[in-house]
């Protein structure tokens, strides 16, 4: 027994180094469609890369977007600086959840020192297992302690694989070079995290109903967020930015949905205050083309002014 | 409790320090730990479903000790009824129930007198196909006086619910699991190191290979009909390497448990991909049932002794009782009846024995008729799979058809082609290292006469393996529905 005791108690820590060699190994020489558990895609899509390059030189923020792909493709900064001359940062990234966006505030709140956050809170944030997009920040962002926090809440194989080989390629000065295009297909980045998609129209698809789900290690993260705001002296607004009406009213529980929201802070669902045309103001179920983004911009000034904020 | 979950890698070294460390010097209670992990184990699905199991070890218990003591032939036989009608009650009850009642009506309105009876929504305990075999097996070896009935219910309650096998086998003898428990036990390292060899191939079986194939079988059999002939032969290979990895995977995770405790349970695959015909292959493939039902029912039924009709009845009869016992569906009959007619022409020739040998034993590579038979075989287990596989006959006929058409030799539709092309590189590494490892009774079982560095780097990757290309959700077993 005792032989079996000491084997298994040297092998377990001579395979956890082996296992983090051939980890970094599998990273370098295996194309990144070949590893299913080690997903470190960069630059990725969405420009989170160019994004978080600028975000670590942007001067003091005005305005601060938080959320998902909604956010980066809705809330159009330029327009912002053309009509106020406000300066606005779009932090938003793919599919980020509560659980990213904790981390971004606690890495990015007191540099850009913002005057105001506008969060964006679809309520298919709640649901989020909030892999993809912790996987997005770290192939794409400098990873820090945060980043471990954020891969142990959201404690996924995928997640700690990719942390992993984050922190080598951090490391080992492997991304120094690393450049991303402002074109990538139909998406331009644009100064101050916006990407705008080329303009497009949405064809209808059928939407089956679905419930809004609350995660809840997510709802813990949105609660943290508020705090730090609070804390930190940062008014913020929580925005539902448009999408389809048919995706809107697949949504069964909406209502128990905007109870829990309201309660959380100032509210302003967007599409009830506007009534955008499905097929002529998206590009798809979720996302706003531009000319639908001008004129949700628009109105997210407005309501701004109206509310002093 | 699964295998392949974190509640089992908590719970198997809990059990095993216990068993090592505080339960050692009393066999009685070390027994009695087993009892209650295994019941732990099994309650973690349904713990309402543990009455089942300790009715069952009950009625056995008592008909074994019964059996002793009676002489009388018609008492004895009796006894032996009423321990084979409770557990094929429970079986034909949980498991059959609706499939004879659905058929039955269907039956009775082709005569022309529709009637309407009422499905029951029965949930299909976990693993009942499995232990019910198990402790029958052990009242009809009672019964035939091959085994003394034991007095030790503790041992036999053991015996019915030994975790490791009690799921999805592999399906023991009381001849040959139950004395194991009367021995006291003493840890030996060469058994438990191959257990844990044993386990870690498994794994890969299960977690490596099976799910990953499962991607692409699921997507090519839920949408069969539209795809091409090629397409659709490949998705009957994956699915048979889906299913060797996740059976044969489980049965290496249940063996190699088993060595951790000093137990030694009978091998349940032995390479059946490299079977040279049908008869090699079910010599290999779930040995544990084919030798059941070869002993229990096979050899009753009279065997290959008797006329060619007699012969060709018996054969029938075991094939088709052995798709049944897989599921409550006409696919699985069917299954059972195809692989009936795979096996009559080796019967009749007489060349059912032809190959009780190791595939080119002692050489790297087989000669090219080895190749070629080894090649037919697959093939036609390919086919047969399709049944095992399908929705229901319908199903299976029109995938069947969709092979044999012209666009079998177009070129396959997939449409995640860098995923096809990792589980082909993944396959292909599955295919060596059974290769190489055929004449062992596992894979990696030749891995213990190499040097520590060959051995030790060779887990390592294999752990590698395992993490790099797991499915991330949690994947049952197939064989647990059985």
């Amino acid at each position: 027994m005792k032989k079996f005791l000491v084997n298994i108690a040297v092998f377990i820590p001579l395979s956890v180094i082996a296992y983090l060699f051939l980890l970094i190994f599998w990273g370098e020489i295996v194309p990144d469609k070949y590893r299913i558990n080690l997903i470190y895609k960069s630059p990725g899509y969405g420009h989170t890369f160019s994004r978080m390059k600028e975000a670590k030189e942007a001067p003091l923020t005005k305005v601060l977007f938080l959320g998902s792909s909604q956010a980066y493709r809705g809330f159009d900064v330029r327009y912002m600086f053309q009509e106020e001359k406000i300066f606005g940062f779009n932090l938003g990234s793919s599919a980020q959840s509560p659980i990213q966006t904790k981390m971004l505030v606690n890495r990015y709140l007191d540099s850009l020192s913002p005057k105001l956050v506008i969060m964006e809170v679809a309520p298919t944030i709640f649901g989020r297992d909030g892999v993809e997009s912790s996987l997005d920040l770290m192939a794409n962002d400098v990873n820090d302690k945060e980043t471990l926090k954020m891969a142990l809440k959201t404690n996924h194989l995928k997640t700690y694989h990719t942390m992993i080989y984050a922190f080598y390629r951090d490391w080992f000065g492997r991304n120094e070079k690393k450049v991303e295009k402002m074109l990538k297909g139909e998406d331009r980045y644009r100064k101050n995290g916006y990407v705008e998609k080329k303009m497009s129209y949405y064809k209808h698809t059928n939407r089956y109903e679905r419930e809004v789900e609350f995660s809840e290690k997510q709802v813990e993260a949105f609660n943290d967020i508020l705090a730090k705001l609070r804390n930190s002296k940062v008014p913020y607004i929580l925005v539902q930015a448009p999408v389809t009406k048919g995706l809107y009213n697949a949504f069964t529980n909406m209502e128990e949905y905007e109870e829990f929201i309201k309660k959380k802070g100032p509210y302003y669902d967007f599409n009830k205050f506007m009534n955008l045309n499905d097929s002529l103001h998206f590009y798809d179920a979720v996302h706003l083309n531009q000319r639908g983004v001008e004129l949700f911009n628009r109105k997210l000034m407005d309501t701004l002014r109206l509310n002093e904020l | 409790m699964l295998f392949n979950s974190i509640d089992f890698a908590i719970f198997l070294p809990i059990v095993f320090v216990l068993y090592w460390f505080i339960f050692q010097r009393n066999l009685k209670l070390q027994n009695l730990l087993i009892v209650i992990a295994s019941y732990v184990f099994y309650g973690w699905w349904d713990w309402r479903f543990l009455s089942l199991i300790l009715f069952s070890t009950l009625v056995d218990y008592f008909v074994g000790l019964s059996l002793g003591k009676e002489e009388r032939n018609g008492r004895r036989k009796l006894l032996l009824w009423i321990s084979i009608c409770v557990n094929l009650g429970f079986l034909g009850f949980f498991k059959y129930y609706n499939f004879f009642v659905e058929n039955f009506t269907v039956a009775y309105s082709f005569f022309g007198n529709p009637i309407k009876a009422d499905l029951l929504h029965i949930i299909l305990p976990v693993g009942i196909s499995f232990y019910t075999f198990q402790t029958l097996s052990y009242t009809i070896d009672v019964y035939r006086r091959k085994l003394t009935p034991t007095k030790d219910f503790i041992s036999f309650a053991a015996f019915v619910s030994f975790f490791p096998q009690l799921v999805a086998g592999p399906i023991e003898r009381a001849t040959n699991l139950l004395p194991q428990f009367y021995k006291k036990r003493t840890f030996n390292y060469d058994l438990a190191a191959d257990g844990m060899r044993q386990i870690l191939w498994g794994l890969v079986m299960k977690m490596v290979i099976a799910d990953n194939c499962a991607y692409f079988v699921n997507i090519i059999f839920e949408n069969s009909e539209h795809y091409n002939g090629s397409t659709l032969f490949l998705g009957g290979v994956l699915f048979a390497f889906q299913i060797y990895g996740d059976f044969a995977g489980y049965s290496n995770i249940a063996i190699g448990t088993s060595k951790l405790f000093g137990f030694n349970l009978m091998q349940n695959f032995a390479f059946p991909y490299f079977s040279r015909d049908i008869a090699e292959f079910w010599r290999r493939w779930h040995i544990s049932l084919s030798t059941w039902f070869r002993d229990y029912l096979y050899i009753p039924l009279g065997g290959s002794r008797g006329s060619t009709g007699f012969q060709i009845r018996n054969i029938f009869i075991i094939f088709i009782v052995s798709g049944f016992w897989h599921g409550a569906n006409w696919t699985f009959i069917v299954w059972g009846a195809l692989n009936a007619v795979y096996f009559l022409p080796l019967l009749l020739l007489k060349r059912n024995r032809n190959h009780l040998d190791i595939v080119a034993k002692g050489r790297y590579l087989p000669d090219w008729r080895s190749v070629v038979s080894i090649g037919l075989t697959f093939f036609i287990t390919v086919i047969a799979w399709v049944f095992f596989r399908a929705e229901n006959i319908g199903h299976a006929f029109a995938y069947i058809s969709g092979i044999f058409s012209e666009s079998l030799f177009d070129l396959p539709d997939i449409r995640n082609f860098h995923q096809f092309v990792l589980i082909l590189v993944l396959i292909s590494f599955f295919i060596a290292a059974e290769w190489f490892g055929r004449e062992g009774k596992f894979a990696t079982d030749g891995l213990k006469s190499k040097p520590r560095l060959v051995r030790w780097g060779s887990y390592m990757f294999l752990v590698f393996l395992i993490g790099m290309y797991m499915q991330t959700e949690e994947t049952p077993f197939i064989y647990f529905q059985f």
